[in-house]
């Protein structure tokens, strides 16, 4: 029987199965969960399966990320609707944030612009231009402005995500080193544009599934 | 209708509530700063403090049966409050301004039971805020090993504080309340330098300046909510709790 780890995200659900001590790692649509698994272990986020126990996704990506925030680095998770982040000093919590309620700095907001403009994340590459996008709805009007003056939707998608680097820069409060969390690792328009603000280290997609397991 | 309340804010001034008490001692004492759920008149903006929309709206609600409001202007309150204080006067409300800036000559007297006490931080912060009027003697409460801090004004909607473990030890505003010293900025501003605490404010409150500075000296978790918490909110506070 396989031991099931389980971060729930609003689009992707990022799973870890641990069977005769081997680890597999997996990602399914969130709207799949429910027919694929009853039950697991150990969650994170939105689940709406049952779990034996529930931890906090802020909790779960600093367990995840324990040897990064070993040596002061902000770690930094961008999920489809929220953007969280945590630090710590000499090894002992310091400081952290965490915004669930605004899309203009999280991926469901690009994934939706991608499907708009028929683009893959391929197609975008860092521009040295960014919008300031504190909302994400203003942030919508100028890409299509833009796009309604010729500009191309690529270069235009890429100047908002920019913007939305900008901002995850300065919600960490500045922060010199940040490693990344989440899809967005997987984004290069996005990591150099962060680059030019922050040392940026990708952790790839399973940093709170691997924070289920460590929580004791 | 026959008029049966003393509505007051805040922390009136301790004579003027005794005074008061004897003057009308049939009367009802109610808190308009708290939430009752009264239907909002809009008249204060829609951003702007949830404790000074509730006090108005409350107001409003219970004018036929309030016989006059004691109502705090200092800096044992806010200028928001002396600016309703004003258009409540000229709404026709009696208003009896006060202003308790009285400033303790000896922290090292205070006993504070409530705030130190092993209580759910829920209750605590009740009885403080009950105590304005009832003036009870808690000295009998045992004491906790307080693990954490709340800092803070009573919130708008007190479940927040259910997130709490009972061992946490309450700090600004309301310590001073209990004081009796409700304009002490020194005993507001007090907290423990090691104790994790979180600095908690209403969204819109001129408090949140002082809440997002003491939290970055002391370390702590600035929080500010405007009605009712949010998930952000709730979430951030289980995680400092947990990770501290």
């Amino acid at each position: 029987m396989a031991e099931i780890y389980i971060d729930a995200g609003t689009t992707w659900t990022k799973i870890l199965e641990i069977k005769d001590n081997k680890k597999t790692y997996k990602i399914i649509e969130s709207g799949k969960l429910k027919s694929l698994y009853s039950n697991c272990k150990k969650a994170t986020g939105h689940t709406v399966i049952k779990t034996e126990k529930y931890i906090n996704e802020a909790v779960a990506l600093a367990l995840g990320a324990k040897e990064y925030l070993k040596k002061d680095y902000t770690v930094l998770d961008l999920g489809s609707r929220d953007i969280k982040w945590v630090k710590y000093q000499n090894n002992k919590f310091k400081d952290m944030d965490w915004n669930t309620a605004c899309a203009s700095a999280t991926g469901a907001t690009v994934e939706m612009l991608l499907k708009f403009y028929n683009l893959k994340t391929e197609d975008l590459k860092f521009t040295k231009e960014k919008y300031a996008i504190t909302c994400g709805i203003f942030g919508l009007e100028k890409i299509m402005d833009d796009v309604s003056h010729g500009l191309e939707p690529n270069i235009a998608v890429s100047k908002f995500i920019h913007g939305l680097a900008y901002n995850a820069f300065t919600f960490t409060k500045n922060s010199e080193d940040i490693c990344i969390s989440g899809g967005f690792c997987e984004n290069n328009c996005f990591i150099e544009s962060l680059r030019q603000y922050a040392n940026v280290t990708p952790l790839g997609r399973f940093v709170l599934v691997d924070g289920l397991l460590n929580e004791n | 209708m026959q008029k049966d309340i003393i509505a007051f804010w805040g922390y009136p001034e301790k004579d003027i509530i005794s005074q008061t008490k004897i003057e009308y001692p049939e009367a009802s004492w109610v808190d308009l700063d708290i939430n009752y759920n009264y239907p909002d008149l809009k008249i204060i903006p829609e951003n702007y403090c949830v404790i000074i929309k509730n006090i108005v709206n409350n107001a409003f609600y219970l004018k036929d049966r309030i016989i006059k409001i004691l109502a705090p202007i200092g800096k044992d309150k806010c200028d928001s409050a002396y600016f309703i204080s004003e258009i409540l006067i000229n709404e026709g409300f009696n208003i009896v301004q006060t202003i308790f800036e009285e400033k303790c000559e000896d922290y090292n007297s205070l006993k504070l039971p409530i705030s130190k006490s092993k209580l759910p931080l829920r209750k605590k912060v009740e009885l403080i805020t009950n105590n304005i009027v009832e003036q009870k003697d808690y000295s009998n409460l045992e004491e906790c090993v307080p693990a954490f801090g709340f800092w803070g004004v009573p919130p708008n909607d007190l479940s927040i504080l259910e997130l709490f473990p009972d061992n946490t030890e309450v700090f600004g505003w309301i310590r001073a309340v209990e004081a009796g010293y409700p304009g002490d900025y020194k005993l507001e501003t007090y907290v423990k330098e090691n104790l994790p605490t979180i600095f908690f404010t209403q969204a819109f409150c001129s408090k949140t300046a002082l809440a997002k500075y003491l939290a970055n000296k002391y370390e702590g978790l600035f929080i500010d909510v405007d009605n009712t918490p949010n998930n952000s909110a709730k979430a951030k506070i289980e995680a400092f709790l947990k990770l501290r």
